[in-house]
Order: C-alpha cells, then structure tokens, then sequence
C-alpha cells in the first residue's frame, strides 16, 4: 500500500523506518525479561544487511546511520559507535554487490554470518581499548549466534510479507536505470 | 576492477557516495569520542532525546503491557487448585508470622521510645509509573514518567513498595531513568542486619547481585537482613534492600526484597540531606561528609547524629543513645 502512495523506493523507506520503530517498540516495553536470560537478537542488524543485499537502493546509508544512532540513544549504547559499525558493513557488502547477486543463500548466510561476528568482535576491541566496561564474553557470542541464527527468519520475512527480492538481471528502475 | 564496477548501477555518483560515507563515519566516532571525554553532556542529550521519543509511545505500551499481564493472569487460571494450595500452607504460615510481628511491634514501639528516635519526616517520595524498560540483558533500567517537572533529582534512592530497587541516574524533563541494583553499574553500600557488618553490593547483571568488601563474610549467614548504610551518603540509612543468600560456590550474594518481575509503580525518595549533586551525570558527590544546612525544618537531631544510626535502633544505637 505504502509503495502505491509513494512509489516503491521511498515506500519502501518508510516501511524500513516503520520496522525499525517497531523493534525499537518491541525492545522498550516494560516486560522485564528475566535478569541474566538469553541476549535477544539483535533484530535491526539482521534487517539492514537483509535489505542491503536485496535492494541496497532501497536502504541509503544515512538511513542506517540515522536508525543505529537513535537506537545508540535509545538503548543506552556509547552512541555512535555501533552506528558506525552499521554503516562500514552495509557499505562492505554494498561494494560488493556484483559479487553478492549471484550467491546462493546458504553462502550469503556464511558471509553475512562472518561480517556479524567481525562487527561484534572489533566493537568490542574499540570498547576494550577506550577502556570502557563491557559485557562478558560469552553473552556476546551468544547474542552473536543468536542474531545469525535469526537471519534466514528475517530474510524469509522480508520476502513474504515485503515482496523483497533481488532484482533480475537487466531489470530496470522505473526511469529506466539497471539496477 | 573498473570493468566489474561498470555493471554497477549510479556509478556516476560513486565518488560523492564514497566522501559521504566516510564523512558519515567521522561523524559518528566523533560523536563516540566526545562522549567517552564529555559523557555527562551527551548524556543530557540523550535523557532529552528519550524524554521526547519514550512517552510517545506510550498509548501503544499500555494496551500491549496490559495484554501480557492478562495473558500471565490466564496462565494462572490453569493451576488453579495447585495455587489454592499453596495458598492454604501460606495462609498457615502467615498466622504465625502475623502473632510474630504483633509482638515485634511492641517491642519495636519499646524500643523507639526507649531511645526517642524519630523518623525523618523529610523523607517523601514520589510515585512514578514505569515507561519502559529500555534496557538490554546487558543494561539493567527502567523509565519512570516522573522527571525534573515533578522535581527529580539524580542519585535520588527508588523503591517499590517493599525494598531498594535503584537510584536516579540520568534526569529528562518528563521521564528518568533509574539504574537497577543489578546493572553492573551500580554499588550500593549495605550493613547485614544482626551482624552489623558492611559491604557493598555490587550489580553483576545477575538476579542475585554479589556483596562485596564485608569485613567479616563468617559473621554473616544466610537469611540475614541486607539494609543501606548510608554510608558516603548514597542513600538514607536503613532501606531494606534483601535476605543474604549463599550461592553453589560459597560467594555471599543478595536475593532482592523488590520484586524486579513487576516493576510497575516505583517511589522516587526525595532525600534533600543526601549529598547534592551538582553535575549533570555525575553520581559521587564531591563532598560526601558536607553537614546539615543551618535552619533546615526537620525533627530534633540529636548532637552527634549519624544517619546510620537511625537504621535500627536495636542494633544501630552507637552514636545516639
């Protein structure tokens, strides 16, 4: 419906930041989860790097930027600095586009999988070496698996419900550009 | 590599994409180190931006809220006749407990007039409801929708109805946060009750937060009353905070009086004689052992008055006599 307002691109955006509210809703209700509990997914990150790879002109990085930085905000993160990250691997894997069209999901799993782990590993080495405190380790790498275990959800998600795909080759935007 | 690149869609804009992208990057990190050098500014923003965004939300929490404790409510239906039980062996439990404390009452009442102790009248709250639980398994705090309109103020001591649940830490506008006993930020100087020893208690991100620094840890058993000291002047002396419990490898931790599962209605303490704090986001005070203002309203204080003193006059009475 959005995409009929608006046109698909900035329907499109509008459905990504309706998204990322959403999480953001999600991750403040007062529900308490229990103390010490499973880290959740980090749902967001699966998201941007799900549309990156699908319709990388769907999800500008300022966008992400702007997202990652309001949820360094909202939820209590040194801000800026997983932002940062967001958008160094969004633009990681949009430079590598040509390459990422091609493959198959099970490989796309592998290297989102690795661009996830390098992310949470050297923000963790940004946060050792500005001495600040940090989580211990394995609820980090269980956050971590948790998050590259949600990924196929998130993808399946976005293709069922969003009509998110990967363009065909030789498909063109509607002024006629290939995207 | 040019070639490769060709196929790719808007390449006329690459160059401006690239000086962008890395523009946004410098951006962002500056802003990570202006905050690990100035936090207490950043953070004033971000109470600001949290004051703005959080209470929008907030007619679509309450419906959803709402829904979860009614769907917790049904789950309990099912064990209707278990509970009816439990509820019995309580019930008898309960009586004993209620004769117990009948008697304590009296004794208590003895004691007070024994030692003419007064409760500090200043000691008022105010009651806010919890917003949001902005926090993460790894970031223990809660919102509360009262703020510097209702007269908040950082470092100011939060209750639920029975025990200590955190302090004030970061003030916006309409809301406040309050970081959690169990965050791993939070210290909080202690005494274990008929020992009279002191610790502090310090948040790991478990429910059961460790205690620390005791003088004597064999003085202390399990079961034993974990109060505030008043100690640096953190908090009024004599919160009821939890019960000692000894974990599987013999470290002393504190099971919390609070109910941490229902945060709902939390009491901010307004502690006026706490040590002020002036600047935004710091939590220690400058100056821990600055005494009373002259002509503050409050009750008779005796000559050498020590908050802690007050925490029990059975045990506590070292000070005043």
């Amino acid at each position: 419906m959005v995409e009929r307002l608006f046109g698909p691109v900035f329907g499109h955006r509008l459905l990504f930041l309706g998204l990322a509210m959403a999480v953001f809703f999600l991750r403040l209700l007062p529900l308490h989860s229990q103390i010490g509990s499973w880290p959740g997914p980090d749902l967001l990150l699966c998201l941007v790097i799900c549309w990156t790879l699908r319709r990388p002109d769907y999800l500008p990085f300022w966008l992400v930027a702007l997202v990652i930085f309001t949820e360094d905000l909202l939820m209590l993160r040194p801000p800026g600095l997983w932002a940062a990250f967001s958008v160094g691997a969004v633009e990681f894997l949009r430079g590598r586009s040509a390459m990422t069209r091609e493959l198959n999901f099970g490989v796309e799993w592998v290297l989102v999988s690795g661009v996830m782990a390098a992310m949470f590993l050297g923000y963790r080495l940004v946060l050792a070496f500005a001495l600040l405190p940090q989580m211990p380790f394995d609820t980090t790498l269980t956050h971590l698996f948790v998050t590259m275990l949600f990924y196929p959800v998130v993808v399946a998600a976005s293709i069922l419900a969003f009509g998110l795909r990967k363009p065909a080759m030789g498909e063109v935007d509607a002024k006629g550009r290939r995207i | 590599m040019s070639k490769a690149r060709a196929n790719q869609p808007e390449d006329f804009t690459r160059p401006l994409r690239r000086v962008l992208v890395l523009l946004v990057l410098l951006v962002l990190g500056a802003i990570f180190m202006i905050w690990r050098i100035d936090s207490p500014r950043v953070e004033q923003f971000r109470a600001n931006l949290v004051d703005k965004l959080v209470p929008t939300f907030g007619w679509a929490m309450l419906p959803v809220t709402n829904a979860m404790a009614m769907i917790d409510d049904f789950q309990s239906y099912a064990r209707l006749y278990e509970q009816n039980q439990q509820l019995r062996d309580e019930l008898q439990q309960m009586k004993a407990w209620k004769e117990a404390a009948l008697q304590l009452e009296q004794k208590n009442a003895r004691l007070l007039d024994l030692n003419k102790v007064r409760l500090d009248p200043r000691l008022t709250h105010v009651t806010g409801v919890v917003l949001a639980d902005s926090g993460s398994p790894f970031r223990q705090s809660v919102l509360l929708n009262v703020g510097a309109r209702d007269g908040i103020r950082d470092g100011w001591a939060t209750m639920d109805g029975i025990g200590l649940v955190g302090r004030i830490s970061g003030v916006g506008d309409r809301s406040s946060r309050v970081i959690l006993l169990t965050d791993s930020n939070s210290r909080v100087p202690v005494t274990v009750q008929p020992s009279g020893q002191r610790g502090i208690l310090a948040g790991d991100n478990s429910a059961l937060p460790p205690l620390n620094f005791l003088e004597d840890a064999d003085a202390v058993q399990p079961g034993d009353r974990v109060v505030t000291s008043g100690d640096g002047e953190v908090f009024p002396a004599g919160l009821l905070v939890g019960q000692v419990a000894k974990d599987a490898d013999g470290r002393l931790r504190v099971i919390l009086a609070a109910d941490y599962q229902r945060l709902e209605f939390l009491r901010v303490l307004r502690s006026h004689d706490i040590a002020p704090i002036t600047d935004a986001g710091a939590l220690i005070a400058p100056d821990p052992l600055r005494p009373l203002p002259d002509g503050v309203q409050g009750p008779q204080v005796p000559e050498n008055f020590r908050p802690a003193a007050q925490a029990d006059p059975a045990t506590g009475g070292d000070g005043n006599g």
